[in-house]
């Protein structure tokens, strides 16, 4: 068989399975073409966010039903234990001018 | 392209359950971001690597690929612990570090 058939033969290849005919062996640079992505692999590897019991708290909130959260009870009971003692969070500044005189008296 | 922060990768809110830690979440950003640019990324790869195009237009793609944003390097991912946000010795299998992995390779009698 001639070198010609046989690059004929090679052409209808490519063209039949979609390949690219290069037969001088040029760096098309279509490596890159066939490389799959790889970022939804890469992106999935930390566990995502489901629901947690806020969400259901969230939810439930609007229809008038109230949910028992134990972490919640126990900080809430915990600043008021601290208010008693006096050592509850400082009143909020809300103008300049008291935040001002605030830092004046140290 | 411009100088971006790399608060520009960070989602308003937190979409992670499990443990969590600041490293942690950089690296999540980091793969958010790579996930994002990855067919930019592989565009520009393209006309570098595509020895028939123009020189000047190859030249331009390498400038624009070195130009991106650090955080859209798949080279800044790494793979971290997911119970305990340990960066060494992670089981890629497991995603867990070699202390996490032990007490699941206690032999079963």
């Amino acid at each position: 068989m001639s070198q010609g058939r046989i690059l004929d033969l090679i052409k209808a290849q490519c063209r039949i399975f979609s390949l690219t005919f290069n037969p001088q062996r040029l760096r098309l640079g279509n490596k890159i073409l066939r490389q799959r992505l790889r970022g939804p692999a890469l992106a999935a590897w930390y566990p995502q966010k489901t629901v947690s019991f806020r969400d259901l708290q969230n939810t439930y909130k609007p229809l008038g039903l109230t949910t028992f959260d134990e972490a919640e009870d126990d900080r809430e009971e915990a600043i008021q234990i601290a208010k008693l003692r006096g050592k509850g969070r400082p009143k909020k500044k809300r103008t300049a001018a008291e935040s001002r005189s605030a830092k004046k008296k140290k | 392209m411009s100088k971006a922060a790399a608060s520009m990768f960070r989602p308003k809110k937190l979409d992670l359950s499990g443990f969590v830690n600041t490293r942690l979440i950089r690296d999540h950003n980091k793969r958010n971001a790579f996930e994002q640019m990855e067919p930019e990324r592989q565009a520009l790869r393209y006309l570098i690597r595509n020895t028939t195009l123009p020189q000047r237009v190859r030249a331009q793609a390498q400038l624009q690929l070195s130009q991106m944003h650090v955080y859209t390097r798949p080279t800044q991912i790494k793979n971290r612990c997911v119970a305990s946000g340990t960066a060494r010795s992670v089981f890629r299998d497991f995603r867990l570090n070699r202390v996490r992995t032990e007490p699941l390779m206690v032999p079963s009698d």
